[in-house]
Parts: C-alpha cells; structure tokens; sequence
C-alpha cells in the first residue's frame, strides 16, 4: 500500500520509494531492501505496476516503477480496508 | 493475469535476473552517493550502503521467489540432490542398501500379509463359500444338498496318492476324488474344457478327469488339444476333459488331477459312515453363516435320527472360508510383521545417523550457503529432498529386494502354507512400500536436517568452522539412535533364539518309534458286512497274515496311528485300590493293536513282555501299558502283574491284566505332552463300533510298489474296501516340523538383519567420534599415551551405548515374546538362557564394530593427527 501510494504521486525507482517513504513518515517507517524488491516483483506480478528503465533526476540510469490502473484501484481498495482497520483501533483506544 | 506473468517471466529469467541485480547495484550507488554528499568519505559510504542494503542475493533470491513457480524450486533441490549424492557414492550406497534391506523385509512380509489375510482368496465371491469343519461323507453331502435352504451348491474333495502310469515312467501323483459340486462351489471354470456334469458323476459313469494347470503342462505337454487323450490312473484310462487355469488351487488339498469319486470308487462314495470329504458350501445369496449354520444343525439332527449308528456322535460345523485357511497362521503373521517392522526402525535409525554425520561433513558448504544468502527453511528443504530421494531409492533397490524375498518365502513355505499362491506384488503393495519409503525420508530426515541447517553463520564462523553446539546436539542423538538400534536388534534375536531353541527342542523330541522305514495306511471295514467282532478279527488275522508273506516287512496294525490326530479315552479302574466315585475315574487313552506293530514301529519294550497270537478271544484279557501311564498310576512300582478295568464296562468286570511296558509314544503331535496309553489286542479289545485301523508297515526296500501291493492284498481278501491316508511316517512326522522351522527360519533372517545393521549403527557413531578427536588422540599418543589407553578411551563410550541398548532391549524382549507363547515349543518367553545368549552375540557385534574405527583411529601418525584440520 505503501508503495502502491507513493507511486500515485508518480514514477519512481526503487532507491527513490525507500528515500520516500522514510522521509515522508519522518524516519518511523524504515522499508528495508530485503523486503523492498520482494514487494515490487509482487506488484509487477499482479500488474499492479509497470516497470522501466529511464534516466534518473540525477542522470542515472534507473528502473522506473509506474501505477496502472488495476494498481490505483487496489490501492484505493487497501486504502478503505486500513482506514475502517484505523477506525476500528481508534475506538477501542479511545473508549475509556 | 498472474499466470500469464509468471509464464513471461520464466521465459525471460535471464533478462529478470540482469534487471534484478542490475537495479539493486543501482540502488546500493545512489544510497552511496547521497552518504558521500552528507559528508562521509567515500569508502565508508561504500560499506555503510552495503550495510544498509542487507544481503543482495537473500533480496535476489526473495525477489525471484515471488515469480517462480513452487515445483521450478523442487526439480532444483532434486536436481541438486541427485548431483550432491553422485558426489559422495559411498555414503548413498550405504544410505538406499540400508533402506533396501529394511523396506525390502517389509514388503515382502507385507506382501505375504495382503496375499494371506487381505486380498480376497481366489475364488468366485469368496465371502459367500463356507467351509465344514468336520469331514464328511458323500452321501451325507447329497443329503445336504437335497434338504438344504441355505446354500446354493456344495462339493467335496478327498485327495489321495494315485499311480499314473501314462508317463514315461509310474508316478505317484495326487488325484482329488470330487463330486460335481466341487468346482462350481469354488466358481472357477476350466480354461479348456469343461468340469464334469452332474449326468457323468454317478456310479459306472463315464472316466472323465480335470487336470490341474502344472499336470497340464508337465505332463501333458501343455497340449492344447490335450481334451479326450486318455491318461492312466490307478490302472484305469481316464479321459481329459479340462484343464483348470493356473489360478486354480484347491483351499486346503493338493491334487494334480480330479476325477469323479462316484465313478472311481463307487463303494466308498455310497458309504456314510467314510467321513472323509473336505466339503465347501456356496451360501445363497443373503444367507448369513449363522443362518446356514442353524439349517446344517436342522439337517444333522435329521440325519442323526435316520443314522444314528453313523452320525449321532458326530458334529457338522460350518465356518467362514478363510478362517479355515488362516487360522492359526495370523499370530505368526503378526509377529513377522512385528519383527520385519523392527528392522525397518533399525534401519530408519542407521539412515537418520547416516544423514547427521553427513550433516556434520557438510557444515561448511552449508555455512557458506547460509553465508550466500540461502534461507534456513531453504537449507531443511534441499536436506529433505535429499532425504526422500534416499529413502525413495532405497524404496526402489527394496522392492527389488522383496520380488526375490516373496520368492524365497514362497519356495520354502511348509505344506500347510501351500496354498498361498497368489502373493505378488500388486498395487497395494507397491502403495504400501511407496508410503513406506516417504514417511522414511521425510520423518528420518527431519531431525538430521534441521540439526545441520542450525547454522548461526556469525557464531560458526567465529569458531572457525567447528560448531560444537550443533555438532554435540546431533551425535546426542545418534547415540540415541544406536541405543535404540541396539535394543531392538535384542528384541528381534531373542525372538529368533526363542525360536530355535524351541525348534531343537522339538527335532530332539524322541516320537517314541523309529519313523524311518515305515508305510501307513487307513482301512475301514464296511459296517453293514463286519457288524460282528469275530468276522472282523479274521479279516484281520487274514490280512495280517498275507502281508507278512509280502518280502522284507514288518507289519502291524492299530486303531489310531500316532501323529495322526486321533485317538479315544476310557475311564478306568484298577483293581485294589479304594472305590472311587463314578464319573471321577482317571482316564486313559486306548489303543487296540494287532501284528507286529511295536516292532514295525520300534517302539521298545521297557517290561514284562509283548503281545503273542496267545493273547486272542477266549484267553485271559492283556494289556500293555506305556511309560507315562506307569508314572501316573504306578509311582515306583512295576505294573506288570496289576489288573485294570473299564469304568463303563456292563456287566460282570472284565479285569485286564497288565503284561508289558513299552515307552512312551507322541501320539498327539511332537510338541504335545505323552499322554498315559494302553494298548489292547484288537481280538480282546474290540468295540462293536469300532472298525477303523492304521497298517503300520516297515520295509527294508523302498515303498515303491510296496502300497499297490497292499492294495491288492486288502482287495484280494473283499475287493470293496478303500485304502485311504496312505503316508509315511515320515511325511507324517514333518508335518510336525515344517511350520516351526519355517518361521524360525524367518525370524532368524530378520534377526542377522537387525543384528548387522545395529553392527553398522555402532560403527558409524564410534568412527565419527574417533574421527572427531582425531587431535586429541594425537596430542595423547604424542604425549606418551598408550595405544590401548586410547582404544579402551574410545571403546568406552561405544560400550556405554550398547550396554544401554541392551538392558533396555531385555526389558523389551521380555514384554514383547511374549506375543510369540503360541509359536514356541517348550520354551518360555522370557528364556533367560536365550536372553543371555543373544546379549552375548549382540555385545560381541558391537565389539567388533567399534574395534575397528577404534584401531584405526589409534594407528594414526601423531604428527599427522596433530596438523590435522
């Protein structure tokens, strides 16, 4: 889901989703590599995200991951899954 | 969608995998770089990222993980497994024999378990076929088959000797004298020819004869138009009518040819007093035996009151087919399967030791795939696979192994076990060894692989390649093993040695007469022309008198001949001692004899003297007594003189005096105790009922010729008399043996078996400990040690494990033979000889196998041993 939103801000490659999702969550959620990749073949699988090589902001060749359509609309779907999960804890916590 | 990828992807693996590393080097760069622009030196970036990254291949290998499909990764590990195995022959030798031996035994017993007590016996609807126990005559079957509700055919067979004089030379062979009844009841049809109809199989009819299918093919030539060629049998041309197809076995008889017992011996087929039929019965459909049982007592009781002087006395009892061809061979099954079992654990045991000190050979490649970015669970998987491919080979060269032993085991069955025929391997037995083999690799290979995949790579590296901690953990269990091991080859070896003490107890077993040299035949008087005594003491006085002008024999008769399961008891009284209240009279068993039966049969006079022709009717009443009798009822005294009677006598008292001893006779069978015996003169002695009698003959030539010249004497005197039981004693005799020997032979099989692989499990675990301490044998030999020191060093502990190993394995046998009191002859479970002895052996194959990796060990050059490792 994680990566799935920060893609729907646009392309990006792996090293650039980590940077992001560090500095986003202010250095709490840390991806590690060894899940990283993992994860993405996962999406590429399920045609969740395209993948291609192109040039990086910094003239590096890099491979870019992409959200497709199928992927916008899973992400959407976790989406609503994780805030009523959300929801849910917020109640039990803040009931007395 | 996810399919499709996963195709396009294993098509593409080699430009995945370029993208894959490409795009985390890439990444690595790029976390490198934007350390070097925070400040950090170069080199330290480089690590630092490294670090961060983790393990490429581990993320590599996840990454690919999520592509492949779950059986690229299993023809991988097979693939893998079978190049590691090629690499190390010896260890997979080693490794499938053990298996092949273990699974190979249990196959094979297995195989004889489904033949015997699982797969339906081979005959049509086998449920439905009921067996009499008691013999019967064939009017009696004729009348059950007119008055019966409950079953749809019935048929019975009396096996005999025959000569067959159509060969090249006169054979003896065996012919099943049958009524029609008999085929169509088993339900298996001829597979050239036909069967007799129920039009040929009466008196005078025509002489028709089914042949068996080896009849067919060793004698007849496998002749497919053998139908209508005459053969001659008993001195009569039968014709061919069929051959019964090679599945054809009759249940309980041996024959090689069939004929009508109507047309071949009509004057005992008319006879209802010959109980001499095995007879089978085809229950009608949803006819329950209990129903057919209540119908069979209707008919007795019926029969019983039309012919009580024939039938009164007797019982008809019906049980199922198979229960009487199994009966008392399923314990011994069972505790085959029981012992086969054992050995296939000791050989499971030897494998999973086997697997741990490979475990232990192959740390380091272990360590340096675990280093390389291989997962524990990978690491147990490849080890798994490897195990079961083991174990499936072993499942493999086992059923090899048991296709020879089934052979074996059918080859050298007894004569009662004769009718298994149809042990093969069929599907369920290869299910059976293919089940086997699997729960072996992946069960036994559990434990060692998950005790060699325990790699802390940074702990193990830190110890410089020697991991105590999983090395300890895995030679704690394989001592376990080998204790184990140990245990249940005693188990198995005092079963065995049960056995064969059991079995020299019973070869040594005086019978009580010389079996060897001696003819036996049954005659039976008709009773219609011998209802009185005196008529049948001359046919006997006349027969005796013929026979004896027969060359170089020796002949005598008695009513029942030893070992051949039959024999009647009288209550008597002896004269003198105080009353005794009747019904409490000891008993005895009773035996009139004529001729020179004690002679013929060697059986030793002990006092007093023989029986003479003086000793007739209208002479003082004689008997003989045996040993056993004297024992019981004349502690101390001699007998001879005293006077006895029979307690049921009417009357005035007949006293019988005592005039001889001879020695005690096993009369019931070898492994039976001697009961105490009296014999009589038949012209004394004989009961108006009582018409039977066993010719005892002892001839100093061969018997060939010998029973047709009988034959013809008995007929020469009154032509219808049948001559039935026509045995040797000695064929009578290894009855009594063959069985015993059988499953002693087995079970001592198994047990050599067990016995050797525990010898191997010792010696694996005393060679790997010497193999371990290979330094420190050396710094002590350096030192000054002596070499026997360090022999008894590393012998001790192979010696602690065996000794384990066998009081635990008496504390087992003692609780296990006990499953074996009915086999064993004289011989109590808990032998403490046997125990002791097989103690002795298994001590003495455990010395030798860990004599010799101890040797070896201590022969070692000090300084070799020193820059070892």
């Amino acid at each position: 889901m994680l990566i799935l939103q920060t893609l729907s801000r646009g392309a990006n490659h792996g090293y650039g989703i980590a940077q992001h999702i560090q500095q986003i969550s202010n250095d709490a959620l840390k991806i590690g590599e060894g899940s990283l990749y993992p994860a993405l073949q996962r999406l590429l699988m399920n045609d969740y995200v395209i993948a291609e090589w192109g040039v990086s902001e910094n003239n590096r060749r890099a491979r870019f991951y992409k959200i497709t359509a199928t992927g916008r609309k899973q992400l959407s779907h976790e989406k609503r899954k994780f805030e009523a999960l959300l929801v849910g804890i917020a109640r039990v916590m803040e009931t007395p | 969608m996810k399919l499709w990828n996963k195709i396009r992807n294993l098509l593409n693996r080699e430009a995945f995998d370029r993208d894959l590393r490409e795009e985390m080097r890439i990444h690595r760069e790029m976390a490198e770089e934007k350390l070097n622009q925070l400040g950090t030196p170069k080199e330290e970036a480089h690590y630092a990222a490294m670090r961060a990254f983790g393990n490429p291949s581990l993320a590599q290998e996840a990454s690919r993980l999520q592509w492949t499909f779950f059986f690229e990764s299993f023809f991988q590990d097979i693939g893998f497994a079978i190049r590691m195995l090629r690499k190390s022959p010896s260890f997979a030798a080693v490794a499938v024999l053990t298996l092949a031996l273990g699974i190979g035994t249990n196959t094979a017993i297995f195989s004889v378990i489904n033949g015997v007590l699982l797969r339906p016996l081979p005959y049509k609807d086998p449920q439905q076929i009921a067996v009499m126990k008691e013999n019967e005559s064939l009017p009696n079957v004729i009348d059950m088959q007119r008055q019966t509700n409950a079953f749809s055919v019935g048929g019975g067979i009396n096996a005999q000797p025959m000569d067959y004089t159509s060969g090249p030379e006169p054979l003896q062979i065996r012919v099943g004298l049958v009524n029609s009844g008999f085929f169509e009841t088993l339900g298996i049809p001829p597979v050239i020819g036909r069967i007799f109809s129920e039009a040929e199989d009466l008196r005078g009819g025509p002489r028709l004869a089914v042949v068996s299918y080896p009849f067919w093919q060793n004698h007849l030539g496998g002749d497919p138009h053998a139908v209508g060629r005459p053969i001659l049998l008993g001195g009569n041309s039968y014709a061919v009518i069929g051959v019964m197809p090679e599945t054809f076995i009759c249940p309980r008889e041996r024959a090689d040819v069939f004929i009508s017992l109507w047309v071949a011996d009509p004057k005992t087929a008319v006879d209802r007093d010959v109980h001499f039929l095995h007879t089978y019965w085809r229950l009608k459909g949803g006819v329950s035996l209990e129903q057919a049982q209540a119908d069979v007592a209707t008919i007795h009781n019926s029969l019983a009151e039309h012919f009580p002087a024939e039938e009164k006395e007797r019982r008809m009892q019906l049980i199922p087919l198979r229960e009487s061809l199994v009966g008392d061979v399923r314990p011994a099954l069972l505790v085959l399967f029981g012992a086969v079992g054992l050995v296939l654990l000791i050989a499971c045991a030897n494998f999973a030791s086997l697997l741990i000190s490979r475990g232990f050979a192959r740390r380091q490649e272990m360590l340096i795939r675990a280093a390389l970015g291989a997962g524990r669970g990978r690491l147990i998987r490849t080890l798994l696979t490897e195990s079961t491919l083991l174990s499936f080979a072993g499942g493999a060269v086992g059923l090899l192994f048991a296709h020879w032993g089934t052979r074996m085991l059918l080859a050298l069955r007894p004569e009662e076990l004769r009718w298994l025929t149809g042990i093969h391997m069929d599907s369920q037995v290869l299910l059976f060894a293919l089940a086997v083999s699997m729960l072996i690799g992946v069960i036994f290979g559990m434990a060692p692989a998950f005790v060699a995949a325990r790699t802390d790579v940074a702990a193990a590296l830190n110890e410089g390649g020697r991991s105590k901690t999983a090395s300890a953990a895995g030679h704690r269990i394989r001592k376990i093993l080998v204790t184990t091991e140990v245990a249940f080859a005693l188990i198995l070896l005092a079963g065995a040695g049960l056995l064969i003490k059991g079995f020299s107890r019973l070869r040594s077993v005086n019978p009580g007469f010389n079996p060897t040299g001696v003819m036996t035949m049954y005659l039976q008087l008709p009773a219609a022309r011998y209802a009185e005594i005196p008529k049948r003491t001359q046919f006997r006085r006349d027969l005796l008198a013929r026979l004896n002008s027969l060359p170089g024999v020796q002949v005598g008769m008695i009513t029942d001949i030893p070992l051949g399961g039959n024999y009647v008891e009288y209550d008597f009284v002896i004269d003198g001692r105080p009353p005794i209240p009747e019904g409490d009279e000891p008993k005895v068993q009773t035996l009139s004899v004529m001729g020179e039966y004690f002679r013929a049969m060697q059986i030793p006079l002990r006092a007093g003297r023989n029986f003479t022709e003086m000793d007739r009717e209208g002479q003082p009443l004689v008997a003989i007594a045996n040993e056993e009798f004297v024992r019981q009822f004349f502690p101390g005294h001699n007998p001879v003189g005293s006077r006895i009677r029979w307690a049921r006598d009417t009357g005035p008292p007949r006293w019988i005096t005592v005039v001889g001893v001879v020695s005690d006779v096993k009369h019931s069978g070898l492994n039976q105790p001697t009961d105490p015996a009296v014999y009589t003169p038949f012209p004394q002695a004989d009961e108006a009922w009582k018409r039977w009698m066993t010719l005892a003959i002892r001839t100093d030539s061969s018997f060939s010729g010998l029973v047709e010249q009988v034959k013809a004497q008995v007929w020469s005197l009154d032509g219808q008399i049948p001559v039935s039981d026509v045995q040797t004693m000695e064929q009578r005799m290894a009855v009594s043996f063959a069985q015993q020997r059988f499953y002693m032979f087995l079970l001592g099989a198994f047990a050599s078996l067990a016995a050797i692989l525990a010898g191997v499990g010792i010696y694996g675990v005393v060679a790997y400990t010497a193999g371990q301490s290979t330094h420190e044998i050396g710094i002590r030999m350096a030192l000054g040690g002596q070499r026997r020191d360090v022999l008894r060093l590393i012998m001790a502990e192979a010696a602690k494990v065996t000794s384990a190993g066998i009081l635990i394995g008496i504390a087992g046998a003692l609780a296990v033979t006990r499953a074996m009191t009915g086999l064993l002859f004289e011989v109590k479970p808990g032998d403490p000889v046997i125990l002791a002895a097989v103690a002795t052996v298994l001590a003495l194959v455990a010395l030798v196998a860990c004599y010799i990796p101890a040797r070896r060990a201590t022969q070692v050059d000090p300084m070799v041993a020193l820059r070892y490792e």
